[in-house]
């Protein structure tokens, strides 16, 4: 990695503080969304501090306020592209909670479609742009070829099916959503539309299609997680909290009780998503413009938790297909339950994404997914306070709103996904700064020769 | 290959939408990516600042500019990529309009600052508001060409993939990328008939006709002050049009094309009319706020004070 290395400089005089001061900055982290950087405190060749700096926040909490409740999921899906689906639900969510509707059945299918289709996409974005150049290169890689560009080129048939793998999930994503980016077919009371039988039935290939592709990509990263064995079970292996959503117990993306585990895996809480603020803090630290999200009850730092696809397969007790039941089972069986390896993040986002198509398969089996009963026909703003809870690929999102008797926004708080996790990155990297700079560890773990050479 | 061009793609604060809508051109980017020297893409490659801040002045072909100037760091950002590209590129709303982000110029900086750090729900110290190692947040939202000048603007939010590789390649091939004066009316396939509408209703009221024109059954549709180009996807999924790529070329203020074309259309006296827009901000300018000449103006009187 490059980075700038300069001495910190005193605020009061602009003269660097001690000599034995060094300051690493890598700026900005990379193959990430968003907008991110490291700060590294060194005194005397030891580490001192590691920062993560998350550089922007655009206030979609404050300027939700004064909207109508029913714009809320087209706007609040603005805060992130990638996962632009899991906002749009969970607004709906929590306008249909204050105004105390429920929506028709099939509707509710029609949105775990939605979003396990972006499950899909995101899942296998993430390995194979943001993550897999830095395992099919290895470590040492020159800057400028560690990426998905180079992957395409050097193994063209594992590019091609990672680009086929996207496309079937954003696919997806348009055709329930009407769009690829943003969607907007959720709106309170149910969906504006749903799927003709034509489109059923053509997905229904594509689902089985799309289970090629990812037994190809869960092959292929158990062989990187194999040959990382070293890297996965000794390199910023840390003790969290962890939470996600499970519906009796079952991984669920759309429904389910909050559920918390503690770094030793009991089940600490378990709670409706009305009831977020029981578990869910903010720490709000001076270097970061994105908050840390913990456990409440064990206070901060102490409740630092994460979330995303290595929470949930620590917290849920199943999958919901039979094929994500024997992968979770190969992983519980290897690395136990909780698993506290950041690097096995890798390995539970694929076995999300064998329940994902399994369970995207078994509801578009549904009759209720080309079901004409989508929406309500009568939908009553009222004056309430509703909370939605989703799981967003990268962990558990909650809207939380205020509305008034003519349905408008009076006040919003947001847990939003990626921040769940930011404590718990700022805890890894100073471990592995330590790792890195103090004890040299690269030079010490078993590295697997690249499977692309340059 | 020697004649690739040399690209940045850079993200302001924003969503990543307009990339995501570039990866979905899924195997046709099996095409566009060899034609590219990618020089800066940090959600893709793994060049630093550094790298980018080094380079030459006017040494890139073209930089693509997703997202707003919410920090003193996107400033900056920006008029580095004007300083180092041939050409400039406004890609996405938030880019070209402010995006729906740009809503927070109707709040002063401090309660934004106070509603997520001080007074949140959750929050548990709450004591800070970030100011180490972190950029300065702006005043306010302004329109990206206010700070530099751009030679290009695709908005959409996102612009579609199809239309994102369109302008790339006739960037590359030095063709002026070519926009239509259409609006999603003009390009959207429901059955329209003479309007005159008695009430207009809120998006969530009962269960639209799939085949009628939204606006002709009282949705408030932003079809009419929108810009062709996506194709009218959101009425196609039985969805009011949200504006979302901004006015029709040659329009300024979106707000005030969709009044007109509202005023026009509706048979109700004025008052009544008026109910139907209890967030004029957020339903007419809901991706152009920082655009608006109202916004524009609150600035004005902020800076007089």
């Amino acid at each position: 990695m490059k980075s700038k290395s300069a001495p910190p400089k005193s605020e009061k005089t602009g003269l660097p503080k001690s000599e034995n001061e060094t300051e690493i900055k890598i700026d900005p982290v990379t193959r990430l969304e968003g907008h991110g950087t490291i700060t590294i405190k060194l005194d005397k060749g030891k580490v001192s501090s590691v920062q993560f700096n998350v550089n922007s926040a655009r206030f979609f909490e404050k300027f939700l306020e004064g909207r109508l409740a029913e714009d809320a999921r087209i706007i609040a899906p603005r805060i992130c592209g990638i996962c632009p689906e899991p906002h749009h639900l969970a607004s709906v969510k929590a306008v249909e909670d204050a105004w105390q509707i429920n929506p028709p059945e099939p509707a509710k299918k029609l949105r775990e479609l939605l979003l396990l289709a972006k499950q899909i996409s995101s899942h296998a974005l993430h390995i194979y742009v943001l993550a897999a150049p830095d395992f099919l290169l290895g470590p040492f890689a020159p800057a400028e070829v560690r990426n998905v560009v180079t992957v395409i080129n050097k193994l063209p048939d594992a590019g091609k099916k990672a680009i086929e793998l996207m496309k079937h999930g954003q696919e997806l994503c348009a055709v329930v959503g009407g769009k690829s980016v943003h969607p907007v077919t959720a709106i309170p009371g149910g969906m504006t539309k749903t799927l003709t039988e034509e489109q059923r039935d053509e997905w229904i290939k594509r689902m089985d299609r799309a289970m090629e592709l990812v037994d190809f990509t869960a092959e292929l990263l158990l062989k990187i997680v194999q040959d990382y064995w070293d890297v996965v079970t000794k390199i910023g292996v840390i003790e969290t909290y962890y939470i996600g959503l499970a519906k009796n117990g079952e991984h669920n993306f759309y429904d389910g009780n909050i559920r918390v585990m503690s770094p030793s895996g009991k089940i600490e809480a378990e709670v409706p998503a009305r009831k977020y603020m029981d578990v869910a803090g903010e720490q709000i630290l001076p270097h970061s413009y994105a908050t840390h999200i913990f456990y409440k009850p064990a206070g901060y730092p102490d409740g630092i938790w994460r979330g995303g696809p290595l929470a949930r397969i620590n917290v849920v007790d199943k999958m919901s297909t039979s094929k994500g039941n024997e992968a979770l089972k190969a992983f519980r069986d290897k690395v136990g339950r909780p698993c506290h390896a950041t690097f096995a993040y890798h390995w539970a986002r694929v076995i999300e994404l064998i329940d994902a198509v399994g369970k995207a398969r078994k509801l578009l089996e549904d009759p209720d997914i080309v079901s004409k009963d989508y929406k309500l026909e009568t939908v009553e703003p009222r004056e309430g306070v509703g909370v939605g809870a989703v799981e967003a690929p990268r962990g558990t999102l909650i809207h939380n709103y205020w509305t008034d008797r003519q349905g408008i926004i009076t006040k919003a708080n947001l847990i939003v996904a990626t921040n769940q996790n930011i404590g718990a990155i700022e805890k890894s990297l100073n471990l592995i700064a330590k790792q890195v700079i103090e004890d040299k560890v690269y030079e010490k773990v078993k590295l697997p020769k690249p499977m692309i050479t340059l | 290959m020697a004649n690739r061009k040399k690209v940045v793609f850079m993200q302001l604060s924003s969503c990543w939408g307009c990339h995501q809508s570039l990866l979905d051109l899924h195997e046709k980017l099996l095409d566009v990516i060899p034609l590219l020297d990618i020089q800066y893409w940090v959600a893709a490659v793994d060049f630093k600042l550094d790298h980018l801040e080094k380079l030459p002045n006017g040494s890139i072909d073209a930089a693509f500019i997703e997202g707003l100037c919410r920090t003193e760091e996107d400033v900056h950002l920006l008029k580095l990529c004007r300083e180092k590209a041939k050409a400039l590129v406004s890609l996405g709303t938030c880019s070209t309009y402010g995006g729906a982000p740009s809503i927070a110029n109707l709040y002063p900086k401090r309660e934004l600052l106070e509603r997520k750090y001080l007074k949140a729900e959750t929050a548990a110290n709450r004591n800070t508001i970030p100011s180490e190692n972190v950029p300065e947040i702006a005043d306010y939202v302004p329109q990206n060409n206010q700070i530099v000048k751009f030679d290009a603007y695709l908005p959409g939010c996102p612009p579609t993939s199809g239309e994102i590789a369109n302008a790339v390649l006739a960037l590359l091939s030095g063709k002026p990328i070519e926009h239509s004066n259409k609006t999603i009316c003009d390009e959207c396939k429901r059955k329209k008939e003479e309007k005159n509408i008695k009430v207009f209703k809120r998006d969530f009221e009962g269960r639209p006709d799939t085949e009628k024109c939204l606006l002709d059954q009282g949705y408030l549709c932003m079809g009419p002050g929108t810009r062709a180009g996506c194709g009218a996807q959101c009425p196609a999924a039985n969805n009011p049009c949200q504006g979302c790529s901004g006015p029709p070329e040659g329009v300024t203020d979106q707000g005030a094309r969709l009044v007109g074309a509202f005023g026009g259309i509706a048979d109700m006296e004025s008052p009544k009319m008026l109910k139907s827009f209890p967030d004029p901000a957020g339903q007419l300018y809901k991706f152009t706020y920082a655009s608006s000449p109202l916004s524009k103006l609150r600035r004005v009187k902020k800076n007089e004070k």
